[in-house]
């Protein structure tokens, strides 16, 4: 459905985006996977076709759409891009859902009735009258979702559609994108930094990191095989902990955080106040106190497991709350269960110690 | 959206409206005016304000069945018109600079049809002295006191190339002074640059002394504490003759109606009009009649054409 | 102070008599106004926009020179009117001088450059991202600029209101390039200059009120189409 060769941009004398080359499908959910700035806005635009791009070539349905002047309307109008910050026109919630069917010449019949189904399915009924601009986050994210479908797009591209909102309203948001893809059959490309928002609705994820697409691979294959170490570390979270140091030998650190003591690597004398961090996947668990060569070794209960992709988080109390990464397969092995009574260590090298 | 349309729908009908219904003429007549005939007429302020040409107006208009455009503006301006073609016919009052017109072609049929004479006003208590002398003497003493006493005595210019302000400067040149050399005399002459009834306005406020013609300060409407204080003298003759563009400078030039309103001013009827405008209201009248050749009297060198009607 | 009472008493009676003159005079005066208004909206609206979204070489200098042009003095307008529509100048043929024509396109050039720098500055105002939103719903690139204009609507009215304004109290071009011909081309503000000419002050004020009512008319009406 959508092909893109090689595409380059540059803004502002930097390279936003590096030789990109992705095809998606037709009637997928594309899930561009990436953090903050890495380039998902803007690659997501030049396919809208708002920005025109330093060079490479993007193709919809086969068709050239950055060349062709005549058909860059057409094409357009089979696309539909909600924005991460909506931008709702100053007018009622119905002449902004009817927008669409209005620019394309629809007859006020057709109008009414596509705009009063589409209301219904976004949960917006008789809120026609209203002024769009004064409605809450949620409510504005999903005129914008509705502007986008009411015109049955064949791919529906979503920039971060659900930051900034509660949990329900996200909940719905997804399921009508869902229900997008399924009944409409349309080809979703959405951008997101939420891994498992990701998982959830992908058949396919594309991981974007400054400017180049690193790994485009199911769910599955992104998690259990990163590419590299920055696919995976962006897979997963970090630990920091507040303490005072109480002692330091020879750059040995002994910091107390909350009445423990953990031990790492720094210059920072006793009394100064300091922040460790230390990352899940440094962080070992174990059934018993067995001999390790870590220098921290902190008796933990497992407060919450959360599966994700190959990887499963496990938040522990020890008693300050610490988060590991464990593999599913190291999870299964010790059967761990939340609740139970663990060992968790790391090397005093994985703590990180910052002012 | 539907208040809004309802909103522009009667909006644009009260344009239509306005645009295309609405009378012209202040009789009006529900004709557009722009079918009819028009004649163009450009004539002094002192003519105009004194209210003479929408006297004769309506009465022309109906004899021809033509729209008279009567535009004001100094003789100056007028002449300006004239040379550019923009009227059909000029009226208006200063003898030297219609001959030159005349001389290059501009004009022709030129006709006196009336006349009244120029005044010096000023405050009563009259500080500069020149209450009944002659003109020329008058202008003496003003620029000689002036200089003397620029906080007692001033004297307001038209200042705009008038006819007024023509004659001003023509007196200034018999009592034997250039007129630059009045112009940077002193602070006691100052050059107002407006109309009639502004000048009068100022002189009023300011107690000074100006030219007017006695039609217009007959006329003007405002309370002045101005009073005449020199009235003789045959440089104080103001002669008002009118004549038309002409046609070979300007083909478009409504000749044949520039005839009818100069045969029509000169006429029997239009010659009683003249004289008894103004008497009613004002007690005398504001024009003399002086058409047919009557202005010899008054001194004019071709009142033997003046006599003749147009052909 | 009587004199300003004299002239307030004076207004209304003519508004009450419906002298037909003044009525006459005051329609004219509505009619060209609007007139110049809608023309030079219908232009400068549009091209506003396309200035907007548009870069070109020379913008920012186009702009610079729109707003310098805000304070044209109408007496240059009037005579530049004058001279291509004189008899003798390039126009002269059309016949167009002495005529309300004259006057409206002399109105029209003197509220170009205000309405086309209030109507940039009303879709500076407007979010970016509208248009982008707009294009993206499938607008075509006029719809999508069109979108913009309406989101600035208030803004833009507010300008076409003060365009008006500017238009109906026009005197120093309409009495040059129309003569203030009595019954043709006579609107309240030459009206106004006449009578202070004859020395008829109290009348000339008393017009001067009328035109305040009926720029307050047109105002509250402009208001109530802006509110909506």
């Amino acid at each position: 459905m959508l092909k893109i060769v090689d595409l380059h941009h540059r803004y502002n004398f930097k390279e936003v985006l590096k030789g990109i080359n992705v095809e998606i499908k037709r009637g997928e959910v594309f899930v561009l996977i990436g953090p903050t700035g890495a380039g998902k806005t803007t690659l997501l635009r030049i396919i809208d076709q708002l920005e025109y791009p330093t060079s490479g070539r993007v193709y919809f349905d086969g068709k050239e759409i950055l060349t062709s002047p005549g058909l860059r309307l057409k094409i357009r109008r089979r696309m539909a891009m909600v924005f991460q910050k909506p931008v709702v026109f100053n007018a009622t919630v119905f002449d902004n859902v009817a927008y669409p069917l209005k620019v394309r010449g629809y007859r006020r019949k057709d109008i009414l009735r596509k705009v009063g189904k589409m209301l219904e399915m976004v949960e917006l009924k008789g809120y026609e009258k209203r002024n769009a601009r004064k409605l809450s986050g949620g409510e504005i994210q999903r005129i914008a979702l509705a502007q986008a479908v009411i015109s049955d797009p064949q791919v529906l591209l979503l920039d971060e559609p659900t930051a900034n909102l509660d949990p329900l309203s996200i909940d719905l948001i997804e399921k009508l994108i869902l229900d997008f893809n399924k009944k409409q059959g349309a080809t979703i490309v959405m951008a997101t930094h939420d891994m498992s928002q990701g998982e959830r609705l992908a058949d396919r994820m594309g991981v974007l990191m400054e400017g180049k697409l690193i790994q485009v691979g199911s769910p599955r294959e992104i998690f259990y095989n990163p590419k590299n170490v920055q696919v995976a570390q962006f897979t997963t979270r970090n630990n920091i902990l507040k303490g005072v140091v109480s002692q330091n030998e020879n750059g040995i650190t002994y910091v107390d955080v909350e009445g423990k003591i953990i031990e790492g690597v720094s210059s920072f004398q006793a009394g100064e106040r300091v922040y460790v961090c230390i990352k899940p996947e440094d962080i070992t668990l174990s059934l018993s106190k067995s001999r390790t060569s870590a220098r921290n070794l902190f008796p933990a209960r497992i407060n919450l497991m959360s599966f994700s992709g190959p990887l499963v988080e496990v938040e522990l109390r020890c008693p300050f709350p610490l988060l590991a990464l464990i593999t599913r397969r190291s999870a299964e092995e010790m059967q761990l269960r939340v609740g139970q009574k663990v060992y968790a260590s790391f090397k005093a090298t994985a703590v990180h110690i910052i002012g | 959206m539907k208040k809004l349309s309802l909103l522009g729908i009667i909006f644009i009908l009260a344009f239509v409206y306005l645009t295309f219904f609405t009378g012209e003429s202040a009789t009006g007549s529900s004709s557009s005016s722009s079918r009819k005939e028009r004649l163009r007429v450009a004539t002094t302020t002192s003519l105009y304000d004194t209210g003479l040409w929408d006297y004769l107006e309506p009465i022309f208009e109906k004899k021809f069945n033509v729209e008279l455009d009567v535009i004001y503006a100094g003789t100056g301006i007028a002449l300006e018109y004239g040379k550019r073609g923009d009227v059909d016919a000029l009226a208006i009052h200063d003898r030297v600079r219609e001959d030159e017109f005349i001389k290059q072609g501009y004009g022709i049929n030129r006709r006196c049809f009336a006349c009244n004479y120029f005044i010096i006003v000023g405050p009563k208590i009259d500080p500069a002295g020149i209450k009944d002398i002659s003109p020329v003497a008058a202008f003496k003493k003003l620029i000689q006191e002036g200089e003397k006493n620029p906080d007692k005595v001033k004297f307001i210019s038209r200042g705009d190339d008038s006819g007024t302000h023509a004659r001003e400067k023509k007196i200034w040149e018999k009592a034997g002074y250039e007129y630059d050399t009045v112009q940077k005399s002193g602070p006691w002459y100052i050059e107002a640059g407006k109309g009639m009834g502004p000048t009068l306005l100022m002189a009023n406020e300011i107690g000074a002394y100006t030219l007017v013609d006695t039609g217009t300060f007959l006329a003007y409407k405002g309370n002045l504490r101005l009073i005449p204080l020199v009235r003789k003298g045959k440089e104080l003759l103001n002669v008002y003759a009118v004549m038309a563009v002409n046609p070979e400078k300007y083909p478009h030039v409504n000749i044949k109606m520039a005839n009818n309103l100069i045969n029509f001013l000169i006429s029997d009827e239009g010659q009683k009009l003249i004289g008894e405008f103004g008497v009613e209201r004002y007690g005398t009248q504001l024009f003399i009649p002086c058409g047919r050749g009557k202005c010899k009297k008054v001194g004019c060198p071709t009142w033997k054409e003046c006599a003749k009607p147009v052909r | 102070m009587g004199e300003l009472w004299i002239a307030l008493l004076k207004a209304f009676e003519l508004i009450l008599k419906r002298d037909p003159e003044v009525m006459q005079i005051t329609l004219r005066s509505l009619r060209i106004a609007a007139t110049s208004t809608c023309i030079a909206s219908l232009v400068c609206i549009p091209v506003g926009g396309l200035i907007h979204f548009y870069s070109f070489p020379g913008k920012r200098i186009l702009i610079n020179i729109i707003q310098t042009l805000y304070s044209l003095p109408t007496v240059c307008v009037g005579l530049l009117v004058f001279v291509l529509f004189s008899r003798s100048g390039p126009f002269g043929g059309l016949g167009i001088l002495f005529t309300p024509t004259a006057i409206v396109i002399g109105e029209v050039i003197l509220i170009t450059p205000i309405l086309l720098g209030l109507t940039l500055s009303a879709l500076s105002g407007v979010n970016i991202s509208i248009r982008d939103n707009a294009l993206s719903l499938g607008a075509t690139e006029f719809q999508a600029i069109w979108t913009v204009i309406r989101e600035a609507r208030f803004s833009v009215v507010a300008a076409v209101i003060m365009g008006f304004g500017r238009a109906i109290s026009e005197v120093g071009s309409a009495i040059m390039i129309g003569g203030n011909i009595k019954g043709f081309t006579r609107v309240l503000t030459t009206a106004i200059s006449l009578e202070i000419q004859r020395g008829e002050l109290e009348f000339a004020l008393a017009l001067g009120i009328i035109l305040i009512l009926l720029s307050l008319v047109v105002n509250i009406i402009m208001n109530m189409i802006q509110q909506r």
